[in-house]
Formats: C-alpha cells, structure tokens, sequence
C-alpha cells in the first residue's frame, strides 16, 4: 500500500515535471494576450476618472443638468494634472478639441460655480450636447467603442445597424491583408515547389547550391533585401533601364510603391519557409516508389500526379501554412515598397501603438486579425474534417 | 532555520516531494536573484535622437562637449517618435533614456501627462537668450527645422516657385513625392489653394477648410508616391523617381553639397522646432540639465547649424555664423513668408484627421 502509494507520488511529481514547462508557457504565451485582448473593451482608464459623473448618470435619465456639471466639476477637481492629461488624450479620440477643452476647465475647476449655466458661460462648448454624449458613452467600465470604430458599425436612428460611407476603412484593410497574405502564399509556392523539387531530388551538387541561394537570402536582414528591391525596381532602376534599352518598353514601368513591388518584396522574403518544409517533406518520399510506378506503366507526368505529388502535400500544407501566417503579420516590407493601398493591417496597430498611443483601438485590430486567422483555420479545419470523412466512407 | 525547516518539511512528506520542493524553491531563488542583477545594472547616460546626419552633428556640437565637461560616457539610441517608449519608461519604472529630442505636439502631450521632467527655467538661465517659442514647460527648442518642397533642376530648369506650382500638374508634369501624413500637407494644400500663411489654421479649422486641403490632393492624387523616412525624398528626386518631393530642408542642402542637383523652395514653406526633453525620473537628471546649458550656448548651436542646415534657438547664433551658412538655413529672409508649425491645432486634431487622411489614401 505503503509502496505503491510513493510510486504514484512518484510518478505524479515526474508528471508534474514534464507539464511544469508547458503551463509555463501556455501562462506567458495567453496571459499577455489576454492582457492586450481585454484593452480592447476595458475602458476603465476613462470610466475610473469620471465616479461622481457615474453616480449622476445612474440616477436615472441623466440626472438634472447642473447635477451633471457639478459632477463633472468634482471629477475634473479630483484629477491631478497627469491623469487629467491622459484623460484629455482619450476624450480626443472621440471629438477634436474635447482635449483643450478638458484640460481648460479642469485647470480652473476649483473656481467654476457648480451649475451648467457657470460651466458653459467658461467655455460655450460645454452646452453643445455632442461632449455630454461622448462623456455618457464612456462612463461604463466596458465599451465597445473600439470594435464600433473598427467595424464602422453604428446604431442608426431606427435601431438598426449601418455602416457610413468610408467608416469601413479597417474591414477594408482586414480583406486587403487577407488577400495579400494568399497572393503571396501561392506564388511562394509556385516558385517554392520546383526549388524544393531540385534540393530534394536533384544532382548533390545542384541541390546543395540552390539551397545555399535560398538559405542565403535567409540570413540577410530584411530591410537590406527590401531595399535591394528598390535599387532594382524603381523607375531609374535596373529592370528598368534593362527593359529601356531592350526596346520592350518606351517609358519606364511603375514597378515599386504599388501592389507589384509588395508582391514580390513579401514573395522573396517569405520564400525560405515554403521551401524548407517541402523540402523536407520531398526527401522522405522514397525515390523506388517513383521507379515502382514507371515500371508498372505510367509515365513520368502520370507517376508525378499520382505518385509524387499526392505525398509531398504535406510539405505544400505546411510551407503555405507557415508563410499565409507570417505574411499576415507583415507591415515593414509593404510599408517600404508598397503604397498607401498596400498597407496591410499590423501597419495601422503598429501606428496605434506607437504614435498615437491608442492600445484599445490598437488592441481591437489586432482581434479582429486573430479572428480572421481563427475565421480560416476553422474554415480549413472543418474542411479537412469534411473530406477525411469521405475518404473513410468510401 | 532553514534547515530545521526543510527537515520538518521531510519528516512530514514523502521524500521526492521534499525535493521537489526543494528543486522550485531553489529555481526561484536563482530567478529572482538573475532578475534583480539585470535591473540594478548601472547604465551609461542615454541619449535618445533621430539618428542620421542629424544625430551626427548633435554629437560634435553637443554630446561631446557636454560629456568632456561632466567627465561621463554616453551611449546614444534611436528614437522612432510618438510617446509609446516614454509611456512604457513611465510604467514600469525602468527609464532606460535621460533624454530625448522630439516634436513640439509629442512634447506637450507628453508633458501633460508627466511623462518629461518640468524645467526650472530660473535654474537653467538660458531662457533670456532662446527664441519665445523654444521656452516650453517641458522642453528646450533647440533645433528649427524647415519643411517645404524640392526639385531636380536637372528636370525643371525653369523651376516650380510656390506650392500653387506644386499641385499645377500641367506645368511641371511628373510624380509627386508626400509624406503619408497629414500635418502640413493640410497645410501646404491650402496655401495651394491661396490662402495666405497667417489665415491657414483658421481655415482648417473648419470642415470646409478640411474639404478643400483634400481637394487639392485629389486633384494630383494619381501622381502620388508616400514617403515614411526623411531619407527617402532626397534618393527619389536624386534618381528622378518623382519630380518633386515635399522634403526636410537640411537633408537637401545637404545632398545639393554633395552634389545632387537639388534645389529647396523657402516660399511659404513650415518651420517648426525640435526640442529636448529629459524623461521623467531619470537618474541623470542633474547632469540633462548640464546638457540642456551646453545645448542652448550660441556658438554651440552655430557648431550644430554649420554641420547641418537647421536654425538655431538661440537668437545670438545667427550672428555667429558666416552668411553662407545662414542662407540655408531656416531663418532671417528664407522665413520671412513662412507659416509656424500650430501644435496646439494638431493636438485637438490629429486623430480626427489622421484617420481620415488615411481613408482618404487607402482608396
């Protein structure tokens, strides 16, 4: 009893162990996220400042409006400059100018008598109800106002939802960013497979070269292969002035700050990891099953479709998954040689983070980028589901 | 102690879940005790600007002296802009810069939420010698940067004259190169459009001012190319990508020495000022304010205009410097039509038109 109760012990403290490293990772890998997903209706950083006002709008209706102004006036009163800084800077985001105003009044708000008639005699745009609404709209510790701006959603007067002219400038680059990232998928592996093909299958000597120019490509920094392109692309560059004298063109192309240039930018970069996982997978088909084929009657063409092709899928899975995830999250390459409809969405949460210091809307894109990946995996997955089944039943 | 315990702890469980005990508490100590060494580790003073040339001529101009004189070493970063690094310093404690040159709206966001260390003015005494506009709660302007467009007068020798030439497409034919950002291309368009430089932000002030900043550009949109960096216009006209770009001013002049057949259009282009600012509680304070001294001296910013064709804060400087200096630089007859960058209008209203600047340039 004695005896197997301290193996258990045992063998749980090994268990334990061997899982120590995952639940670490799994905490330091979701907890983070988590921590940014919730900045996305956490609006505790406004509602927190604003608890007199909070009282007032629970009341019922919105209180009477001198109530409104003197809790507004208590607040503003209780915030030190730094908080009444920050505060401004988010009200801003709402309407311009509510950060002077705010700053304004809270400098003074000792000294303005507690009536809306005294708020609005020292600033008349306390009795434009635009501001009061906007305070209303953030009083409530979650809000969806990120995702509304996102999404460009908003509550029509009839109650329905509609979406303005223009205001679905996010959704517009999320599907941009989606299509970018395939477009890039299927030509690095267009231009993968026969490479992988040759490294797997061809000559010793012609494998270990091709391998070392994609490998190559690998090691150079980014911005240098980027910029690399530039030097090649632009309207005095190279291809360019190739083409020129060539005669096949009578002006230069528009090769770089577009679509084009992103294209082929993002394709090179990305290359090395669709032909490494295809590679791979390539070299443990075994070259008999190849020669089985022949020797059984079908040519080459029908031996590659039937036989070859079929198994090195799983390499082509892989290669393509690895580089549609990457090319999701790219923004420095298209930022460099793309134009401004090129920019894919991590470029405007990178602007959102680090210029204008907005985490929540920040924060609300990149859900919306990790819902769309989910979108498609779940897609892919159920897909795949889908088919297996059918090749069971059968 | 310890000890004692750890016996009792073996006493009363099994022996292997003793040591596993032993094992995390011992993991613990050393993490513990591998993070407190990284975060006591002494630092050099940490200077923070936007590298390039620029940074180049701060350095002899300024970083040299200073360090000679308070017999330390500095180390110097890069600063990409906006507030994100000096919010995160701010948050964790950990402020890793002493200071740092920025843009007067990033300043004085900054400064509102406490995210720069106040300047005791009357402790500095310098204010009496800087421009009115240089002496700010938070920051000293030490830099006056010129904001206008350039050409290839190897393309145009007949060259455009004013921004109106700017957005005539049928006149000078070619792309255009912009920042993809609309601060003072707002303005540039309205100036365009006739609206003289003291009358700019009272017209994009209003919606229909807004409209009309954005009807000039749709009118050239298709011509187009966005620049990011400061280094980009100076390669695109240099290799005639476009045939005009709306450019710093230094880093024409400076190309247009080494060289490149360049040119700079002074009328009615934006001055604004860089300033530096010290982060909030640096452990360097005492010797950034030495810096902010060294840096506000006349003949040190004469040192800095003459490396790099920026203007001077200091108002004696001007003086100082042999007049083919100051014939690039942004001050004296170059600025006497130029319009002064309003921070105060781009704090209120960055975000509104930023993102409908972008709007505008995605489609």
């Amino acid at each position: 009893m004695l005896t197997s109760q301290k193996a258990h012990g045992g063998r749980l403290a090994a268990f334990l162990l061997l899982v120590l490293p995952l639940a670490v990772y799994i905490l330091v890998y979701l907890v983070p996220l988590g921590g940014i997903v919730s900045l996305s209706v956490d609006n505790r950083g406004l509602s927190d400042r604003f608890p007199a006002l909070r009282a007032a709008f629970a009341q019922g209706g919105a209180g009477t409006a001198d109530g409104r102004a003197a809790a507004l006036l208590q607040d503003l009163a209780g915030l030190d400059a730094k908080a009444r800084g920050e505060t401004a800077r988010m009200l801003n985001q709402e309407i311009s100018g509510f950060r002077s105003l705010l700053l304004d009044t809270g400098r003074d708000a000792a000294t303005i008598a507690p009536t809306m008639a005294a708020l609005v005699a020292f600033d008349p745009r306390w009795g434009d109800p635009t501001y009061w609404e906007v305070i209303e709209r953030n009083i409530p510790a979650l809000s969806l106002r990120n995702f509304q701006k996102v999404t460009g959603l908003k509550t029509g007067p009839d109650g329905g939802l509609t979406i303005a002219q223009g205001d679905d400038i996010y959704l517009r680059i999320m599907l941009r960013t989606l299509v970018i990232a395939l477009q890039v998928t299927l030509l690095t592996l267009l231009i993968g497979y026969p490479l992988a093909y040759a490294i797997a299958n061809g000559s010793r000597r012609l494998g270990t070269f091709i391998l070392m120019v994609v490998l190559l490509s690998f090691w150079t920094s980014i911005l240098v292969r980027t910029t690399a392109w530039v030097v090649l692309l632009q309207t005095n560059g190279l291809l360019n002035n190739l083409l020129l004298w060539l005669g096949v063109v009578s002006e230069p192309l528009q090769l770089i700050f577009n679509r084009f240039g992103t294209l082929v930018a993002m394709t090179h970069v990305l290359l090395p990891f669709a032909v490494i996982p295809m590679m791979n997978v390539m070299r443990t088909i075994p070259a008999a099953q190849n020669q089985a084929s022949r020797s059984l009657g079908a040519g080459g063409v029908e031996t590659f479709l039937r036989v070859y092709f079929p198994q090195s899928l799983r390499g082509v899975v892989v290669g393509g998954g690895t580089v549609f995830i990457l090319a999701l999250g790219f923004y420095v390459t298209p930022a460099l040689v793309g134009g401004p409809g090129d920019q894919m969405l991590s470029y405007y949460i990178a602007d959102f983070v680090r210029k204008t210091l907005n985490w929540g809307m920040a924060s609300a894109l990149s859900v919306l980028l990790l819902g769309g990946v989910l979108g498609l995996l779940a897609i892919y997955g159920s897909a795949r589901w889908v088919m297996t089944r059918r090749k069971e039943g059968v | 102690m310890v000890q004692q315990a750890a016996a009792r702890a073996r006493l009363i469980n099994p022996p292997d879940k003793g040591r596993n005990m032993k094992l995390m508490k011992s993991t613990t100590i050393l993490m513990t005790a591998a993070l407190s060494v990284s975060v006591a580790e002494a630092r050099d003073f940490t200077i923070a600007g936007w590298g390039g040339n620029y940074q180049d001529a701060q350095r002899a101009a300024y970083f040299e002296p200073f360090a000679k004189a308070q017999g330390l070493t500095f180390i110097e970063t890069t600063y990409l802009g906006g507030l994100a690094e000096l919010k995160t310093m701010s948050e964790t404690g950990n402020v890793i810069w002493d200071l740092v040159i920025t843009d007067g709206a990033t300043l004085q966001l900054g400064c509102d939420e406490g995210l720069f260390e106040e300047l005791d003015w009357d402790a500095l005494g310098v204010a009496d010698s800087l421009l009115p506009d240089a002496v700010t709660p938070c920051g000293m302007g030490n830099v006056v940067i010129g904001n206008g467009f350039a050409y290839n007068a190897q393309t145009f020798p007949d060259g455009p004259k004013s921004w109106a030439d700017f957005f005539d497409l049928a006149r000078y034919p070619g792309k255009r190169g912009i920042k993809n950002d609309p601060m003072m291309n707002l303005e540039y368009a309205l100036m365009a459009d006739g609206v003289p430089p003291d009358q700019v932000y009272e017209v994009l002030a209003t919606p229909e001012g807004v409209d009309r900043a954005f009807a000039q550009f749709d009118r050239i949109k298709a011509e187009l190319q966005y620049w990011d960096a400061g280094s980009q216009p100076v390669e695109w006209l240099a290799a005639n990508n476009v045939a005009m770009s709306t450019a710093y001013n230094g880093r024409i002049i400076m190309a247009a020495k080494e060289g490149k057949p360049l040119t700079y259009v002074w009328t009615n282009q934006i001055s604004n000022i860089d300033a530096w600012a010290v982060p909030a509680n640096s452990p360097f304070k005492e010797q950034a304010m030495e810096f902010l001294k060294v840096a506000a001296d006349a003949q040190n910013q004469a040192t800095f205009s003459s490396l790099m064709p920026y203007g001077p804060t200091n108002v004696e400087t001007a003086g100082v410097l042999p007049a083919d200096v100051v014939a690039n630089l942004p001050a004296g007859e170059n600025i006497k039509d130029s319009l002064f960058l309003s921070d105060a209008f781009w704090i209120d209203h960055k975000d509104e038109l930023t993102e409908r600047w972008n709007n505008w340039s995605t489609q």
